[in-house]
Formats: C-alpha cells, sequence, structure tokens
C-alpha cells in the first residue's frame, strides 16, 4: 500500500491505516522533537502532543505539499506550544541532558568534544530569536533543502539563507570569544 | 575560528547520534493518538447511525401503518361478509332493520379496537449498530502495565465495571482496558472520570443490577463484542463487553437512547466507573498490600562498638523521640519477615512505649533525668546506666494554639486502603485533639500541588471533614512543590504565639523536583528557623523512605512517626497528640563523661544515627533533638565496672590508668549533662548530675519501667543480630516483659510481647 493510500485509508476513519501511519512516522517525530528541547523526557511529551494533533488533523491534509513537509509543521507547532506551556514555571531549556546522554554513548574519543561544540550551538540556538532554531535544525540536522525547510516554515527560500547566515555570524562571533580549549579540536572529529 | 569550521559545527548537527525511542513512551502515545483518532471517528460514526436511524425509524412507523390499516381492512371486509351473510341467513323481515343496526355498531366497535391496537403489535424498531471498530492492542510489557497503574489507581486494576451514562457514546476504547489510562495520561483529559467505591447506579443508566450481574456471564473471546439489542420503548441497547485479553475481566455496560442528542458536548460528558462490591471481588478491589518489589529504603546503620574510658571518656549524642522504627519493625514481623537490621533503631524502640519516670515540676526546668544502675540481663558483671527522662506534660487548658497545615500525599501509591483512607482517618482523629480556635489547613501533592482546605478553623469541622473525603489517589509525586506550598501556607497563617507546623502524610519520596536530601534539608532548616515546623507522618510500605523522612522531622524539628494501623494513628495523634504537636525544649543534647576508677568501658545502646561530637555539647548552632510535652526519652549505656573485671577490650600495656582527684566522690560512675534550650529560645540551658551507685542492685520490682525498656532494647538488639547480647534470647525477652509490662493500660507492651513471639517464628 502506498504512502499516500495509508493517508486516505486512514483520512477515511481507518484506524489500522492510522495506526500504521504512527508506526511508521514516530521515530522520526521523535528524534526531531529531541533535536528541538534536547532532553528526552520533553521530548517524549511534544511527540505524544503531536500524535494526538495528527489524530485530529489528519483530516485537513491535502496532498498538497509533502507528507513529511506538513508533518515537520506540524511537529514545530507542537514544539512551540508545548514549550510555551512549559516556560510559565521552568527554566529556559538547556541541551546538556541529551548531550550527557549521548556522550556517555559515544564511543569514540574525539566525539566528545565535537558534542560540546554541538551542545554550545544548540544552546545559543535557544538565545536567538523566534525562527532562527527551526531554520538550523531543518537544515543541518535533518538535511532538508533550504527549499524544503522554506515550505515547511511557510517562508520565502531567501529568508531561509539570510536566517543561516545569521545563525553562522552569530556562533562565529560566540566561539571566538569564548576560546574552547583546543585539546580534541574540531578538525580532529572531522 | 573561520568559516569553514563554523560551517562544519553545523554539518555535525546531522550526525548526532539519534537517540533511542522508548517503547513505552512510544505505546503511550500511540495510544493517546488512536484514541482521539477513533473517538473522533465514533462522533461521526454515531451521528450518521442516528441520522439513519432516524430514516429508519420514520420508514417503519409508515410499513408499521400501512400493516395495519390493511389488516384493518381486511378484518372488516371479513366482518361485513360475515353479517351480511348472517342477515340473509335469519331473513324475519321485522328484525331486519334492528341486526342491520347492531352489525354497523358491531363493526364501528371492531373497527375502533383494532386500530387502538395497531401500535401496539409494531415490532420493535431498534437497529443494532455493528460494532466492526479496529481494536489496537499493543504488547503491554509489565513493567509498563505497572507504572500505568499507578497512574489511574484502581481504574485499571480492579475488577471495574465501567457503565457509560446515556449520554455517552458508544466508544471502542471500552475494548481495552487501558483506555481510561489514556485518558487520563493525555494533555487534555476529555471527559472526567469519577471513581465510585460504592455500586450505587445512577437511575439514568437504567441498567439493573441484575443487568450488570448477568453481563458477567457473556463470555466473549478476546476483543469481541457481543451486542444485545433489548425490546423496550426507549430502544435501549446495552453493549456487553468482556476484556479476558489482559486477565482482568472489564464489563462495560452501555446504555445508550436513541433520543440522545448526537451533537451534545464532549465536555458535558460524564463517565462513571463503578465497581461493584459484589464479595468475590472484594480482593481485586485492593491491590495485595505487600507490592512485588521492595523499595523501602533505611539508612544503613552499624551498632554502637565498646568504647573504652581511658581512650574516650565522654560520650555525646542528641535526643530521638521519634517511634517510627517500632512500628516499622511491627508491620515486618506482623507479615511474616524479621525487619532489615538497618530499619531497626534501638532507641526508637524504647521510646516507643511511654514510662512512667519522675515528673518535673515546672515549665521552667522541663525535664528530669531518673538515673538507674542495674544489673546487666545479658552480660555477667557488667551494668546497665538507664537514664530516663521525663517532659513536663502540659495541662489541657493550657494548650497553646495551632496552626496546622496538613500535607498529604495523594499520588497514585497512596491509592491503598492502609495508605490514604488511614490518612484521612488519622487526620480525623487529630482533630479531636485540637482547640475549636485552632487553625488546620490542608495542601495536597501528586502530579502538582494544591490547596484544598484554605486555613480553616477547627470548630468548622464539617467543611474539614468534607475536604479530606473528596481526596482521591492518582498521578506523580511533586512532593517539594506541596511542600513549598503548604509552608506557604503555614507562613500566610503565622502566629507567633502558637504552634506553627506543617504535618506531612507520604508513603514515600519526593520524586519530583526539590529531591536532593541536602536540598530539602537546608530548606527545611531555614524554615524552622523561621518558625514553622515539620513533623512526618509515614505510611504503607514499598516504597518507604525511611532516610528521607528522618532528615525531614529532624531537620524540620518534628517527630517522624511511622503509622501502619488506625490503632497506630490513634497511638500518635490522639493519645500523644501534645507530645507530637508541642514542645516543650528544642536541641536537647545529652553528655556523659565516666569515671575511669570506676568504669572500664561502655556501650551505648542505640543513638547511632544521633551522635554527636564532643565539642558539638556546648555548641548552640548545632541542631538536636526535640522533646514535646509528656515525651519520655531513655538512655541505656552498658557499662564495664573496673572491679568487675569482665572487661572486652584488652587493657594496653603501656598506659598508665589516670588518676581521679580524691575530693571527687569515687562513688560515681559518670557525671550526666544535659542541654536543652527553651522553644522560643536561642541559648541552652544546662542540667547536671552524678550518676552514683547508691541504688546499687536493686530490687528488679521497684524499677519496672527501667526493666521494661532493657527489654525492649534487648529486643531490638536482637534484631539487629544481637552481637553483643552472648546467650540472650527472645525468650528471655519475653520473660522480662511479661515481667515487668506494669498495668499497661493502653495495651502496647502486651502487644509488644505478642511482637517478639511473631520474631521468633518469623522468617529472616
Amino acid at each position: 500500500m502506498s504512502h499516500d493510500a495509508l493517508i486516505r485509508q486512514a483520512q477515511g476513519g481507518d484506524k489500522q491505516a492510522f495506526a500504521s501511519l504512527l508506526e511508521l512516522h514516530y521515530e522520526h517525530i521523535f528524534v526531531f522533537s529531541y533535536q528541538w528541547c534536547g532532553n528526552r523526557q520533553d521530548a517524549e511529551d511534544i511527540t505524544q502532543l503531536v500524535c494526538v494533533k495528527l489524530a485530529k488533523s489528519i483530516m485537513q491534509f491535502s496532498f498538497k505539499s509533502k507528507f513529511s513537509t506538513w508533518l515537520y509543521r506540524l511537529v514545530i507547532n507542537c514544539g512551540k506550544d508545548y514549550l510555551r506551556s512549559q516556560k510559565k514555571h521552568q527554566q529556559p531549556l538547556h541541551h546538556s541532558s541529551l548531550m550527557v546522554e549521548l556522550g556517555e554513548q559515544s564511543s569514540e574519543q574525539n566525539a566528545v568534544p565535537q558534542q560540546l561544540y554541538i551542545r554550545q550551538v544548540l544552546n545559543s540556538l535557544e538565545e536567538l530569536e523566534e525562527g532562527f532554531k527551526e531554520v538550523v535544525l531543518l537544515v543541518y540536522a535533518q538535511g532538508l533543502s533550504h527549499k524544503e525547510a522554506a515550505d515547511v516554515l511557510g517562508i520565502k527560500e531567501g529568508t531561509v539563507s539570510w536566517r543561516l547566515h545569521e545563525v553562522r555570524k552569530e556562533l562565529k562571533d560566540k566561539f571566538t570569544t569564548m576560546r574552547f580549549d583546543d585539546s580534541g579540536g574540531i578538525g580532529g572529529s572531522k | 575560528m573561520n568559516d569553514k569550521e563554523i560551517e562544519q559545527i553545523l554539518e555535525s548537527l546531522a550526525n548526532q547520534e539519534k537517540p533511542t525511542v522508548n517503547s513505552q513512551s512510544k505505546m503511550l502515545a500511540m495510544h493517546a493518538a488512536l484514541n482521539e483518532f477513533s473517538m473522533l471517528h465514533e462522533d461521526k460514526a454515531v451521528e450518521e447511525s442516528l441520522q439513519n436511524k432516524k430514516r429508519q425509524g420514520f420508514l417503519d412507523s409508515l410499513r408499521h401503518m400501512g400493516k395495519a390499516v390493511i389488516t384493518l381492512i381486511t378484518d372488516v371486509i371479513h366482518i361485513v361478509i360475515t353479517m351480511i351473510r348472517r342477515i340473509f341467513m335469519a331473513i324475519p323481515t321485522s328484525k331486519k332493520v334492528y341486526g342491520a343496526l347492531a352489525g354497523v355498531v358491531g363493526v364501528t366497535f371492531c373497527a375502533a379496537i383494532v386500530f387502538h391496537l395497531s401500535p401496539l403489535m409494531k415490532p420493535e424498531k431498534t437497529q443494532i449498530i455493528e460494532s466492526d471498530m479496529q481494536v489496537y492492542v499493543p504488547k503491554v510489557q509489565p513493567i509498563a502495565e505497572e507504572e500505568m497503574i499507578s497512574k489511574t489507581g484502581v481504574a485499571s486494576k480492579s475488577d471495574a465495571a465501567v457503565s457509560q451514562t446515556t449520554e455517552d457514546k458508544i466508544s471502542s476504547d471500552a475494548n481495552f482496558g487501558g483506555s481510561l489510562i489514556d485518558e487520563a495520561t493525555t494533555a487534555k483529559p476529555r471527559e472526567t472520570i469519577e471513581l465510585q467505591q460504592t455500586p450505587v447506579l445512577q437511575d439514568g443508566d437504567a441498567v439493573s443490577q441484575s443487568d450488570l450481574m448477568r453481563s458477567k456471564e457473556v463470555v466473549a473471546t478476546s476483543n469481541s463484542t457481543s451486542v444485545q439489542a433489548k425490546g423496550q420503548q426507549t430502544s435501549e441497547q446495552q453493549f456487553v463487553v468482556q476484556e479476558k485479553a489482559r486477565g482482568m475481566d472489564l464489563s462495560v455496560t452501555s446504555s445508550m437512547i436513541s433520543r440522545a442528542e448526537p451533537q451534545m458536548k464532549k465536555a458535558e460528558r460524564k463517565r462513571k466507573v463503578i465497581i461493584p462490591q459484589s464479595s468475590t471481588n472484594q480482593d481485586a478491589i485492593y491491590p495485595p498490600i505487600t507490592p512485588l518489589v521492595d523499595r523501602d529504603e533505611f539508612p544503613t546503620s552499624e551498632q554502637n562498638g565498646i568504647k573504652q574510658v581511658s581512650l574516650e571518656p565522654v560520650s555525646t549524642f542528641s535526643i530521638d523521640v521519634d517511634t517510627s522504627s517500632y512500628s516499622v519493625v511491627r508491620s515486618r514481623i506482623n507479615s511474616g519477615f524479621l525487619p532489615p537490621k538497618d530499619a531497626v533503631r534501638v532507641e526508637e524502640m524504647i521510646n516507643y512505649f511511654d514510662y512512667q519516670y519522675a515528673l518535673p515540676s515546672s515549665r521552667e526546668i522541663p525535664f528530669k533525668p531518673s538515673i538507674t544502675v542495674l544489673p546487666s540481663p545479658w552480660n555477667k558483671g557488667k551494668k546497665l546506666i538507664h537514664i530516663g527522662v521525663k517532659g513536663f506534660d502540659t495541662d489541657p487548658e493550657q494548650q497553646p494554639d495551632s496552626n496546622l497545615v496538613f500535607l498529604l500525599d495523594v499520588s497514585g501509591s497512596m491509592n491503598q486502603p492502609d495508605k490514604l483512607p488511614l490518612v484521612k482517618q488519622s487526620v480525623g482523629l487529630l482533630l479531636d485533639k485540637l482547640k475549636p480556635t485552632d487553625t488546620v489547613s490542608i495542601v495536597v501533592y501528586a502530579g502538582a500541588a494544591g490547596v484544598v482546605l484554605e486555613p480553616t478553623k477547627v470548630k468548622d469541622r464539617t467543611k474539614i471533614i468534607t475536604a479530606l473525603s473528596r481526596l482521591r489517589a492518582g498521578g506523580s509525586t511533586a512532593g517539594s512543590a506541596g511542600l513549598e506550598l503548604a509552608y506557604k501556607l503555614a507562613e500566610l497563617n503565622y502566629d507567633k504565639s502558637a504552634v506553627n507546623r506543617v504535618i506531612l502524610a507520604t508513603d514515600g519520596d519526593f520524586n519530583v523536583g526539590r529531591t536532593g536530601n541536602r536540598d530539602l534539608q537546608s530548606f527545611i532548616e531555614h524554615k524552622r528557623n523561621q518558625g514553622v515546623f515539620l513533623s512526618v507522618l509515614g505510611f504503607g510500605r514499598g516504597n518507604y523512605q525511611d532516610d528521607m523522612m528522618q532528615i525531614l522531622a529532624q531537620n524540620g524539628n518534628g517527630v517522624a512517626a511511622y503509622i501502619d494501623s488506625l490503632s497506630e494513628a490513634k497511638k500518635v495523634l490522639v493519645d500523644e497528640a501534645t507530645s507530637m504537636l508541642f514542645p516543650i525544649a528544642k536541641d536537647v543534647k545529652i553528655q556523659l563523661e565516666f569515671n575511669p576508677e570506676k568504669v572500664s568501658e561502655y556501650r551505648l545502646i542505640g543513638y547511632e544515627t544521633r551522635a554527636l561530637n564532643r565539642e558539638d555539647f556546648n555548641n548552640d548552632k548545632v541542631d538536636a533533638g526535640d522533646i514535646g510535652a509528656g515525651h519520655t526519652v531513655t538512655a541505656i549505656y552498658e557499662i564495664t565496672p573496673v572491679e568487675a573485671g569482665v572487661d572486652s577490650v584488652d587493657k594496653l600495656r603501656y598506659a598508665e590508668p589516670k588518676k581521679v582527684p580524691s575530693n571527687l566522690n569515687n562513688q560515681e560512675y559518670g557525671y550526666l549533662k544535659i542541654r536543652y534550650k527553651l522553644p522560643n529560645e536561642s541559648k541552652s540551658k544546662l542540667i547536671e548530675t552524678a550518676v552514683t551507685e547508691k541504688l546499687t542492685e536493686p530490687k528488679w520490682d521497684d524499677h519496672s519501667e527501667a526493666n521494661f525498656s532493657i527489654a525492649v532494647a534487648g529486643f531490638a538488639q536482637l534484631l539487629k543480630g544481637g552481637k553483643h547480647l552472648n546467650n540472650y534470647s527472645y525468650n528471655d525477652v519475653i520473660n522480662a516483659a511479661q515481667k515487668y509490662k506494669g498495668d499497661d493500660i493502653f495495651g502496647y507492651r502486651n502487644e509488644f510481647i505478642q511482637l517478639v513471639r511473631m520474631a521468633k517464628i518469623a522468617n529472616p
């Protein structure tokens, strides 16, 4: 059964089809949520929100865009909603837990300094204005093209490129001032 | 750092290791979504079916009307023919007219009857809704199940019959017991779920008890739905679903009246979970008290060793009036097992009992030590120095005002008969001991903390009891949020002259928020210094965090008690309420210096967790135990008199024994000092007295109180392994306790003897 057919069946109220659809995309949603918020707990909550939202809004998917594009948009919206609701009574996100968890799993020696940089990147993304984080995550972490990312976010391709440029500039300032210990070195990791 | 490196860092985002999906959360999320999905689609399905039914019903009635008319016409024709035939057969002309008249009347009459009866002859308009819903039953791991159960409490564990009220739509989630769980755990619960322990059926349900029982007889295979249609005027339908797939009977009775409006708002829907109270199901309602995994935690404690007076002549410790250890030990032994050694704290076992020591005379010197020297029952030649302290007992008339905040744990784990129900009863008991003008508030915590009772005067008793009775258990444990809220409330209502106290009732740890023991400790210390104290009541077992309770109570200037039964609740909260609530002295420290000429060795029995440094004794900054009105505290030292020559430790070859100045009475075993602070003071006072031998070898009967406490000490040490007890046995404990139990008005001492007997046969 093709993917589109599966969606159509789910839209028609076929529970089994919807279940397979969830099964198919769960991990993807979860991983993206994880990248979005940086810790397991929040990521699982967001993923659950997305799944429930999907049940409600699968009817609204009109095959005008790719399903994955549509799904990204859903995750980003849920993620924003979630963070907004959490922000009221919590500290802003900190991506350390993700890295601690991953750092422990990591077997490669040189992966650690690299993870350190990533943590810095992710944390500084939290400080940026709205809209930058998702662009970086979509393009770099998810490997979307600028065009695709633009579709997901409903913005112009040029805006995506511009935002990435801004992020690079920001990071460059940040890392230059922070002066990392170069023992591992970023060059070694690549 | 150049652009290329930045680009590399960014690109490395894609190479991050991917987090692994947790299958449990995946399952939960999928459930929530599928539930939502089916609800949405069934809303539609129900709507359609209702419309169908309306149409169908209209057609049906037309058809039936037609049938009735045809029958009527046939009947009329038949009768008319018969009449005509009769009339023509009996031809006499004079009666022709009457006959014809009677015939016409008869025909009209018959027609009327037939017309009236015709609606009754219509067959039922009921339509059976086919249940073709797809059921998604994932493989639930046992752990996941246990977790979910703890979240929802009784609903899924018990043999529950779920009856949906008439407005409720027929939902496929009845197929899976876990659906209730999903609704409870999804971000936005769509329906209120009420748990009812009584089998009261709502009138609107139109489901009788017998229906409910009969439904159990319908055996359906896993996940199949058997649908019964009942012909009644209301077109009531009963859906009987029996769920056997997961080893639990979940019968769902759903009644639906065709008049139900499909546009009924979701928010107004109400679902009632009714637990039938049939005797066979009694056990299933409450899960077994003994959990599979025992996660109770006790601080490790080694027994005090034998110390040599020549090396360490001074012993310093803080008093401990807690009794929780005894209750923990009792509940363990009564369930047939010896308690873990770390759970036994000898001093708490001893202090569980109230001893009739000499009473102090005034509030200014709030207690008086009674010292007795007795031969050691377990070591020949050794002696016991028994120090009994009885606190000043306040006059009930002079009971100070109280501002109490009850902080009750209502997390899912409290949903056991020996937990939340007992908490409610306990609080009720304590109310009796308070003055009508005292203030009580209640804060609960589970997933979140909330105030369920604003500060209320005790005289407004019904309000308090109502608030209590509404409590239900469920959710996770945000203990620290609750603690903060409780303190806030206590401070809000702070009264300098009153006793301001938070009373925490819980079955375990604070697993969300300010969880570090140290963090909590400093928080509570801070509040204590501001004048709000904390007492802890422990309940249940399975997740009991003894060390946490100790830390909380010790730092909050309060008592930690473990309540395993209503009678224990009565003891702690009624008989000893004044002791628990009203401190008469705080930071009570005891220091005993031994006379090296008389004593060569000593061993402090118990108080392992309360040891203080020698220099802490005079330091008023160092926190120590508190003593409440009427409390008794007992400390027992085992000493080796020099002249007895039964030293456990060999003498040093090269050390000279110290000479004691001859002006001191060499009849003294040692010198006792007690430091304490009055509750509202920060400078300590001192009581001192010499421990002399003038009471040598008293008759045992004269010191039954002391001797009883020694028997308890013996028992406690036996439970800890009996390292220093030689051949002393449970039987010796029983004999001594029997002999010295005294009047034993409340029966606690007899209970103790029973406990020792149980311990004899308990499994290690």
